[in-house]
């Protein structure tokens, strides 16, 4: 088959040189570039324009190698910023990337992943067939005896445990598409086991940032943070982990002379371009930004109006802060308070400020707690809901939004409906199915209701004693795609659940860790991979971490035996007999379910998150038209006649149907424009007003609503619920809507219609009238710095579960032991025995973990690129140049890590590098392959292991669970290092 | 020489950059502006002549990431050592053509005896002659590094040139093993006569009876040749070293120890070559009966005795016992 | 006429190695060849610096200075190239190279450097434009197309710049002015023995 470019031509034989002139600038035989001259007066447009610009040549005709080639476009698969991906495919071979100038997002770049992928797609290692372990041995089997059998295995187990004890793990890295039916296939399968990477990256975010203001999600967009005048950066690093974002922070650092602050515990890459660089603690993320919000408490630096306004919480807030005084903050963070206050001056009155971060807050046992402390933060100093200001999250995968979005998620069905009743119902109305046979795929209808076991209990749900895991069973299959196990913690562990498991499915492109440790943890049957298309050999939707919907063609078909995600999911519902009922409305050619319907019907149920705008036709059109947003404000003119008007990738929430033509929302809640402009407000999502107890005993009702702010050009000039038909009559707008669009209202709820609300509304009516008023369909209510409801409604600082400053464990211990999520969580119990068992002395360094810019997640598929593969070479930690010393560690030798739970030991190379402090350690997390030092290359199926492999940081890794998320703690733990 | 110089600024500056990391570093807590504390390039050269830090890819030298040094080496191999080749070898030539004009073959005052003595044995000139051919072959590919570009190449053109060029270069690799081999076997075999001592400081001091018809004393080896013994010995070896660092790059040293290897390597090749031009000189047209030693392996015994009268003495009294090494001429 | 020369922008270089990759796509670039690299100077130090470095196709290039058999040659653009034909392998290039740019493939026995490869500003070879031969000795002649190399194009930061001198100069110095201050043009005193004043 021919999948690489090399591959077309016939090696040369001979030589036919021509000799060089010897004089220098003899060889003129190139015409190019000579007008490349432009006028000086425009080259102060420069430094913002794309680099393409400076080669304004005229275009020689284009080589033979490349004539003749079509341009097709997608997006990189390998974070959240969203790049374009050009790609240059000749007879169905991709030869070659061209810049993707037009896109107002990556504008041209890339970084060391984004400009190799091609090299993803025609892999030689990737896998190539179906295969399944027999007698320990891979072998080769159809994709018809593939799909049979596990079928069959799965259908046995659900006949003896029920269908909670099948997990569906997905994957960030499939399309909207992908992803809303792989959830689709767990509902349909009867379970909320339905999971991927966003738990183990910014699930917290989600919650803790939902729970604040009404979505989870970035608020504003990379672009945007151009106009920030100061850029806080706690707890990432986008220099590694999101490179081309770094063109939009330098040149908005450079644009703004903006303050650029990163607050880390090492000296990143990012760290090194910072106008001020904090050295921390890990694990003291809300400590640190309550030593802020003293100093602004203190000097009075906080927005009053804005709190007034649109806050709600804030003298419960005050309580808290007064605990954290400089001297408090300096013990606990290890930062000093007139640094602090440095920082919290210039956040709070060099406006408008961002707060930048990654998972350096979200991976943590307090994962929620720090990006609440975080939102209210920028609450406090009124920091949100304009340009250069928010919440500036950066996410992970290039669909983990999206996957997010589309609800494959073990708390919700998708678009944050949730799971009760009403939500089931919604979606039975959607995809045209009965409620009751939803109802019956389950074990119960309470279980149908109870959120599902978090990925990062997979492993527990295996082995733990059945009665621990509030399910029929526990978990007996697991079926992964395109998720990595070495992404985990607690590997040792996972080998337990891996053995005892009945049946393993690994769709992928690459066998990953998951095929490698099953082989280490003894499995000799019960395995099967299945090879998947890389992205890029699938067309649909994605969404970058800003919201934006892109829409990425197919570059080539599928390589070798691989297929679609789509057609996996579509041949798996197939087999399990119900593919009739779960494609009712979805149109299929060939078992391919055609991605454009599946969004189609995205859009026909999205209304909660205003997904309900972007149809695949202006999705298309804003790939088509690219080069017309601009690069600041991302929108498009107003006159032109396919995108007129429109934000690039029509950020969510996109309200209405398509017809509505929203243009999108650049930024939430910014109250400074007219919601169909992309104006909006905070979502009163927790109710209209709460009964709060004063000390004397009494009660009073406070409203949750705004307090005189509200959008530009609303029709309701002050708070307002979200809207429902009655809160229409009650206005006098119901009159507004169309008979065809009540006619849907009272089927919806043919008892009480006057109940259905703007996110139920299956005609979109209430919403059209609520735009129509110049209001937002949610409401307009406000943040909340007290969540009521999170298990610490004001984010508490507490300890890491291992952590080195047992001191202060009695004074700030982790939350008590309880159930969440089907699974005990013990991390009480845990965090006091390492206390008493003296585990900071015998592991005294603080073990860290996080990116590398040549790899991406578990890392095979990165790791199995020669391009890539050759920048990093060896899975390293890195040490202080003191600790080093102390242990006789040598920069670049080998060294033994061990772990502070399973004995476990990691062999790997020293870093000895001042980027860490002293008594802090750090690892990237990208490897695998190995496991306590011994190398598993003969466990992958043959020429299909990874050309890089190494110890995984996850063997090292310990217990810890967000009590709101059951997010793990990667970031912080105890380990020890010795020269091997 | 410029490249000690170089070295010193090295050592220097790295002692420099290390007090200011030191001096830099306890701070730690306080205010860290790493935009403004960014490392300027021109301070790095300056201070080590050179930029250097981490890559990520296991070849660490390329972790060089400036070295303006290559400036120096430039002009050194595109000028300087032009000139001392030329002046050597050219100078050389000068001195041996002028030489030869003015004083002729050196010839047997005594004439022929017809009795022959054994000076070098087989191995000894087996040695002699692989050495010998090896060297001619090092030194034309060699010179071709140096001269071939402006004179060779104008000539016969690009791709003939390096054609040539290439096969020079195998060559030039491959028969420095044998060249090696050679120099380390001709150390052993003939160090026992190669030992200075006072006859030879008689015998310069009558500058080895070139002018006039003098015969100053010798042994087995006179002074001269004991010269050339040493500039083999040593120049042998220092090329042979310097070749194989250039060979086996980065395996003993960094770009400046290869620069400087450069340098070694092809000064001493060039002097070597101007000496060997005499050496050849004076075993071929410049002496007669000379070249049997290591044609034929034996000498006319009124050429031992007039050029190496006290090793023939040696000779006849080890001779007087044991069998007669000195058999009739045929 | 043009000449082309690079420029790291410091300020603005985050190791992403993007250049590295892309260049390895587009020519191919074989495991252990590092035509292009990104040097960190100071690491994990306040004041960490990275720089983007490769050919810098030098004014008066020391590389073809030195060549034995002179198989160097620049371009109208100043963009300094070299024939594998005539290229001998010998390393000289690499000795005097300021920017260890020069690369050599290990053909297997010993002292056999392979044929030099670097760099080449993504203008090919000696070859005819855009042909299978230029590209498989080459790599892809991306001038000939009307374009810049592939690296400085795909830069995450717009670090890199690739173009004509005096309109890369102006561009930096365009930056500096906005900033207030300069990260230095790293390798042009080096390479085109200048600097650029602002």
């Amino acid at each position: 088959m021919l999948i690489k470019r090399t591959n077309q031509r016939s090696p040369r034989q001979g030589s036919a040189a021509s000799s060089p002139a010897d004089q220098a600038g003899g060889l003129d035989r190139r015409s190019f570039l000579r007008k490349s001259g432009l006028a000086g007066g425009a080259l102060a447009a420069f430094g913002t324009l794309p680099l393409g610009s400076v080669r304004k040549a005229e275009a020689a005709a284009a080589g033979p190698l490349t004539a003749g080639a079509t341009v097709r476009k997608s997006i990189c698969t390998h974070c959240s910023v969203g790049c374009t991906v050009t790609a240059e495919v000749l007879n169905e071979v991709w030869i070659g990337q061209e810049p993707s100038w037009d896109s107002p997002i990556n504008r041209g770049s890339h970084c060391a992943k984004g400009a190799s992928v091609r090299e993803l797609v025609h892999s030689e290692r990737r896998l190539r067939y179906p295969m399944k372990l027999v007698g320990g041995q891979w072998t080769r089997v159809s994709w018809d005896t593939a799909i049979n059998e596990i079928g069959d295995r799965i259908q046995a187990v659900r006949e003896k445990s029920g269908p909670d004890s099948v997990y569906w793990l997905g994957s960030a890295k499939m399309t909207n598409e992908g992803a809303y039916l792989f959830r689709k296939l767990g509902a349909f399968w009867g379970t909320n086991n339905t999971d991927h990477q966003a738990r183990i990256c910014h699930s917290t975010t989600v919650t803790g940032v939902a729970n604040t203001w009404g979505y989870g999600a970035m608020t504003n967009s990379y672009n945007d943070i151009r106009n920030a005048k100061t850029q806080v950066i706690l707890g990432g690093n986008p220099a590694e982990a999101h490179p081309v974002s770094l063109q939009h922070l330098l040149e908005g650092k450079e644009l703004q002379k903006a303050n650029f602050i990163v607050i880390d515990p090492r000296l990143t890459r990012t760290a090194a371009h910072a106008t001020e660089y904090v050295r921390m603690r890990p694990g003291t993320d809300i400590p640190v930004l309550y030593g802020m919000m003293w100093h602004i408490l203190q000097n009075g630096w906080e927005d009053k109006e804005f709190i007034r306004q649109r806050v709600y919480g804030f003298d419960d807030l005050k309580k808290e802060v007064e605990k954290w005084p400089p001297e408090e903050v300096e013990r606990v963070t290890g930062i000093p308070g007139e640094q602090l206050k440095r920082v919290a001056k210039m956040f709070a009155t060099e406006k408008p400020a961002t707060l930048i971060w990654a998972m350096g807050q979200t991976q943590k046992t307090v994962g929620t707690a720090n990006v609440r402390a975080s939102c209210i933060a920028l609450l406090m100093t009124g920091n949100v809901g304009k340009a250069g200001a928010g919440a500036n999250i950066f996410r992970g995968h290039d669909n983990v939004q999206g996957a997010t979005d589309v609800g494959l998620d073990i708390v919700t069905l998708p678009f944050y409906y949730g799971l009760a009743e009403g939500a089931w119902k919604h979606w039975s109305r959607v995809w045209e199915v009965d409620y009751d046979f939803l109802k019956s795929r389950f074990d119960s209808k309470q279980i149908m209701e109870t959120p599902g076991i978090p990925l990062t209990r997979w492993f527990e749900a295996v082995t733990l004693p059945k009665e621990q895991v509030a399910q029929k069973d526990n978990v007996k299959a697991v079926f992964v795609q395109g998720h990595a196990s070495n992404s985990i913690t607690r590997i040792p562990e996972s080998l337990n659940g891996l053995k005892a498991l009945e049946l393993l499915v690994i769709a992928d492109p690459h066998p990953t860790t998951w095929a490698s440790l099953a082989v280490e943890a003894g499995r000799t049957e019960g395995v099967y991979i299945l090879p998947v298309a890389t992205q890029f050999e699938c067309k649909g939707s994605r969404v970058a971490s800003n919201r934006s919907l892109q829409w990425g063609e197919q570059i080539v078909k599928p390589i070798f035996e691989s297929k679609d995600d789509l057609e996996i999911i579509y041949l798996m519902a197939k087999k399990l007999g119900f593919a009739d009922q779960m494609f009712k409305k979805i149109k299929v050619e060939n078992n391919l379910p055609e991605a454009e319907d599946v969004l189609r019907e995205m859009n026909r149920g999205s209304w909660s998150t205003g997904y309900c705008g972007q149809s695949p036709e202006r999705l298309k059109a804003h790939m088509k038209n690219q080069a017309k947003f601009d690069m600041l404000t991302m929108r498009a003119p107003k006159d032109d006649p396919e995108v007129g008007g429109d934000y690039y990738g029509l950020p969510w929430p996109c309200w209405g149907s398509p017809e509505v033509k929203h243009p999108g929302t650049p930024l939430l809640y910014n109250t400074n424009l007219h919601v169909m402009d992309g104006g909006g407000t905070f979502r009163p999502r927790f109710g209209v007003e709460r009964e709060e107890k004063l000390p004397d005993g009494t009660t009073r009702k406070v409203s949750l609503l705004a307090d005189g702010s509200y959008s530009l050009g609303s029709g309701i000039q002050d708070g307002y619920p979200e809207f429902t038909l009655a809160s229409l009559k009650k206005l006098g707008w119901d009159s507004e809507l169309t008979e065809a669009e009540m006619a849907v209202i009272n089927k919806i709820n043919p008892a009480n219609p006057d109940t259905v609300s703007w996110s139920l509304d299956l005609s979109g009516g209430i919403q059209r009238v609520a735009l129509a008023h110049g209001c937002v369909p949610y409401g307009n209510g406000k943040a909340r710095m007290n969540a009521f409801g999170l298990p610490d409604p004001i984010p508490v600082h507490r300890e890491p579960i291992y952590t080195p400053r047992v001191d202060l464990v009695a004074k700030y211990p982790t939350l008590p032991d309880a159930k969440q999520f089907r699974m005990p969580n013990i991390g009480f119990s845990v965090q006091k025995a390492a206390v008493e068992k003296g585990i900071a002395k015998q592991f005294p360094l603080i073990l860290s973990s996080g990116r590398l810019v040549e790899y991406e997640g578990g890392g095979e598929e990165t790791r199995t690129n020669p391009w890539l593969a050759e920048l990093q070479q060896d899975m390293f930690i890195e040490i202080n140049p003191a600790d080093a010393a102390d242990r006789g560690v040598k920069d670049g030798g080998w060294v033994w890590v061990t772990g502070a739970e399973n004995n476990s030991r990691a062999r790997m190379k020293a870093l000895v590098t001042e980027r860490v402090g002293k008594g802090v350690a750090w690892m990237p997390f990208h490897f695998g392959g190995w496991l306590a030092g011994k190398d598993l290359r003969g466990n992958y199926p043959k020429g299909t292991d990874p050309i890089v492999l190494g110890e995984s940081a996850n063997t090292i890794t310990t217990y810890g669970y967000d009590p709101a998320t059951g997010m793990q703690e990667p970031k912080v733990t105890l380990c020890q290092i010795a020269a091997a | 020489m410029a490249c000690f110089a170089r070295f010193v600024r090295l050592v220097l500056g790295v002692a420099g950059l290390l007090l200011l990391v030191s001096a830099a570093s306890p701070s730690v807590a306080q205010q860290v502006n790493p935009t403004a504390s960014a490392v300027k390039e021109q301070q790095l050269l300056q201070e080590l002549n050179r930029v250097q830090g981490r890559v990520s890819i296991p070849d660490q030298r390329s972790g060089v990431l400036e070295q303006p040094a290559g400036r120096e080496w430039r002009e050194f191999r595109n000028v300087t050592l032009r000139w001392i080749g030329g002046i050597a070898i050219l100078g050389m030539l000068a001195a041996l053509v002028i030489f030869y004009l003015s004083r002729g073959m050196v010839r047997l005052q005594s004439g022929r005896s017809g009795r022959t003595i054994v000076r070098f044995s087989a191995f000894e000139r087996f040695v002699h002659w692989m050495t010998a051919t090896c060297f001619i072959i090092l030194a034309i590919s060699g010179l071709n590094v140096t001269f071939g570009r402006p004179l060779l190449l104008p000539l016969i053109g690009h791709e003939a040139f390096s054609e040539w060029s290439q096969w020079a270069k195998y060559v030039h690799n491959y028969l420095s093993f044998p060249f090696t081999i050679g120099v380390v076997l001709i150390f052993l075999m003939w160090i026992a006569g190669n030992i200075p001592n006072k006859v030879d400081v008689d015998w310069i001091k009558r500058g080895g009876g070139i002018v006039g018809h003098d015969h100053p004393p010798a042994y087995r080896f006179n002074a001269g040749q004991k010269a050339i013994y040493w500039i083999v010995v040593i120049g042998g070896g220092l090329v042979a070293a310097t070749g194989y660092a250039l060979m086996f790059p980065f395996y003993l040293s960094g770009i400046e120890g290869m620069q400087l290897a450069q340098i070694v390597h092809s000064i001493v090749a060039m002097l070597f070559t101007a000496v060997m031009l005499a050496h050849i000189y004076i075993g071929t047209i410049g002496m007669e009966g000379a070249f049997e030693a290591m044609g034929s392996g034996t000498v006319d015994v009124n050429w031992a005795r007039e050029h190496h009268n006290l090793w023939l003495e040696e000779e006849n009294a080890r001779d007087a016992r044991p069998q007669p090494s000195v058999t009739a001429a045929e | 006429m043009a000449r082309m020369k690079f420029l790291c922008d410091a300020d603005r270089c985050i190791e992403c190695n993007a250049c590295v990759t892309a260049c390895k796509n587009e020519h191919e670039v074989p495991w252990g060849i590092n035509r292009r690299r990104v040097v960190t100077i100071a690491d994990g130090k306040p004041g960490e610096r990275s720089v983007s470095m490769a050919c810098m196709h030098c004014t008066d290039a020391p590389c073809a200075a030195v060549c034995p058999v002179n198989c160097f040659y620049t371009t109208a653009d100043g963009v300094v190239l070299h024939s594998k034909d005539l290229c001998i392998g010998c390393g000289y290039c690499f000795y005097a190279c300021p920017f260890g740019a020069p690369q050599y493939p290990k053909v297997g026995n010993f002292g056999s450097r392979g044929k030099m490869d670097k760099c080449t500003y993504c203008a090919g070879g000696p070859e005819a434009d855009g042909s299978k031969e230029e590209y498989e000795k080459y790599g892809a002649n991306r001038l000939a197309e009307g374009k810049l190399p592939l690296c400085a194009e795909m830069c995450s930061t717009k670090s890199l710049l690739a173009g004509d001198g005096e309109i890369i100069a102006q561009i930096y110095k365009e930056r500096v002015l906005k900033r207030g201050y300069g990260s230095g043009a790293w390798g042009w005193k080096t390479a085109y023995r200048e600097t650029i004043e602002s």
